[in-house]
């Protein structure tokens, strides 16, 4: 630089090129790369930490001014809300553990069965073009590149990025997120309070086999009896509508495309609950909520329906994330 | 900046460049507008090309772009393309006039911060990325160059700083060839 300076384009040119270069060993896996990156980060994190220090009473003041109006509001909606669903909550906490013992019983996988790591949130991602959160917890802790991350409401996201006491979780708003789930129907006829699938036509006979599904279940749960109501289970003809979601960038919501024609293909409507599909290859375990249909799009041709899903995580105000300590099958055994 | 070894403002740009990414992904990813997150990395690459000249912007650019590509996760490389360009664009309006007044430098770094942020999701598609060009483009592209021609005002000073120039010294940075 000091004795010699090449010429503009040669020097963009030099620049593009190398550029490429990097992406491309990057992209295809180095590990000097990666090495560089886990140093990068080790100097990094201190002045970060010393940033947000700095910077906490600016954001704070922030925060104060734009949210206040808007806090209190939802301040008054949510206690409103929190009175209503004290009943609801006594009902379903009694469900859940029915369901995982019954799931337990049955040798089934559930979320439960999985530990896991809680995290702090600690930054987001800095581009106008991904959507990405960071968090306080890495590969010290037990998070592997891959793991699914949840809240109290359903899937955040997944781990993209592991350093050892940080990880970096890619949103499913995230253009390159996809996951495998599945559709239930949500209204009373397709019984989808007491099953993982839905039922295929709404005669009355389905609808008969669906609560005695749920009776079944009850009884096994309480006397680990009643094995002719068990057998009675497998004549219902249970389908699921799957697909895959992918995430469309953060001012557009997740759609699911390639839903696997069933019995009930064409039977989504808004509404319908939307969970991940697990399964051997899948990184994220089966049953974790993730939304709602929010609009059914019927495609010409074979390109077949669309859903757009409202995600049940407000992904806009994470403060915690877990991340589930579940491996598939498939990764584990690498 | 010719004349300046280049340890002494590779040193400079990374130290600066440690604080601005650090500012960056603290206050930045809090404090946005209309939901679009400022860009001040990039627009410290921009007040460098505008300050010294197409050449340093794109090396300025080059070396920010990598840290926040190490900082974020990003595959490395794709940042540092965008920013270099960015930086190159700012510089190279700088040639046609030897002494610009502030706002001329301003509309600059604006010009250079669209352009580099307009290249983000180029390249990311060039890396088999789908669905991130979207219509928010439209709003983030002029969000993220008019706050990086208003930061621009506040960083050349210190850009000209990191890279050792004067006033009188852009002139021969300039017609470097």
């Amino acid at each position: 630089m000091a004795t010699y300076s090449p010429g503009r384009r040669r020097v963009i040119i030099a620049l593009a090129l190398t550029s490429l270069f990097l992406l491309t060993l990057d992209l295809r896996g180095n590990q000097v790369l990666d090495g560089v990156r886990s140093g990068f980060g080790f100097v990094f994190r201190p002045i970060n930490r010393a940033g947000e220090v700095v910077t906490t009473p600016v954001v704070r003041l922030w925060r104060s001014y734009r949210e206040f109006d808007d806090l209190e509001e939802e301040n008054r909606q949510l206690r409103a809300e929190i009175d209503g669903q004290r009943s609801a909550e006594i009902a379903a906490q009694n469900a859940i553990i029915e369901n995982q013992d019954l799931l337990a019983l049955a040798g089934l996988e559930s979320l439960a069965s999985y530990g896991s790591v809680t995290g702090r949130l600690v930054g987001q991602s800095p581009s106008n073009f991904d959507q990405q959160v960071e968090i306080d917890r890495g590969a010290i802790h037990g998070i592997r590149v891959g793991m699914a991350a949840i809240n109290e409401a359903g899937l955040v996201g997944k781990v993209t990025s592991v350093a050892p006491q940080s990880s970096i979780i890619m949103l499913v708003t995230d253009p390159s997120y996809a996951v495998p789930v599945k559709i239930l129907a949500s209204n009373e006829a397709s019984g989808s309070a007491s099953s993982t699938a839905t039922m295929t036509p709404s005669t009355t006979e389905v609808v008969t086999g669906s609560s005695q599904l749920v009776d079944s279940q009850a009884s096994l749960s309480t006397d680990g009896e009643s094995t002719s109501s068990a057998t009675t289970t497998t004549v219902v003809e249970i389908i699921r509508e799957t697909g895959v979601l992918r995430g469309q960038g953060s001012d557009r919501l997740p759609r699911v495309s390639f839903i696997a024609s069933g019995i009930g293909f064409g039977q989504i409507e808004v509404g319908d609950t939307v969970f991940t599909a697990g399964g051997s290859t899948s990184l994220a375990p089966p049953n974790i909520p993730l939304g709602r249909v929010l609009n059914v799009i019927t495609r010409a041709g074979t390109a077949g329906q669309e859903l757009e899903i409202e995600p049940t995580a407000d992904l806009s105000r994470l403060q915690f994330v877990r991340v589930v300590l579940y491996q598939p099958a498939s990764e584990v055994g690498q | 900046m010719n004349d300046t070894p280049a340890r002494i403002w590779l040193t400079r740009v990374v130290l600066i460049g440690l604080i601005v990414l650090s500012l960056q992904m603290t206050i930045a990813t809090e404090i946005r507008v209309f939901g679009v997150v400022i860009q001040i990395v990039l627009a410290f690459a921009v007040a460098a090309g505008a300050a010294s000249g197409p050449g340093e912007g794109a090396k300025v650019g080059f070396v920010l772009g990598l840290m926040y590509d190490l900082a974020t996760g990003l595959p490395m490389g794709s940042t540092a393309m965008s920013m270099a360009f960015g930086g190159y664009v700012a510089g190279w309006g700088r040639q046609y006039r030897l002494e610009p007044t502030w706002w001329m430098l301003a509309a600059l770094a604006s010009v250079g911060a669209a352009v580099g942020e307009v290249f983000v999701p180029i390249v990311r598609v060039l890396t088999g990325e789908t669905g991130v060009f979207g219509a928010r483009i439209a709003l983030v592209l002029p969000v993220v160059a008019l706050s990086s021609g208003l930061l621009s005002t506040l960083l050349i000073p210190i850009a000209r700083w990191a890279l050792a120039i004067r006033p009188t010294e852009i002139r021969v940075a300039g017609a470097d060839t």
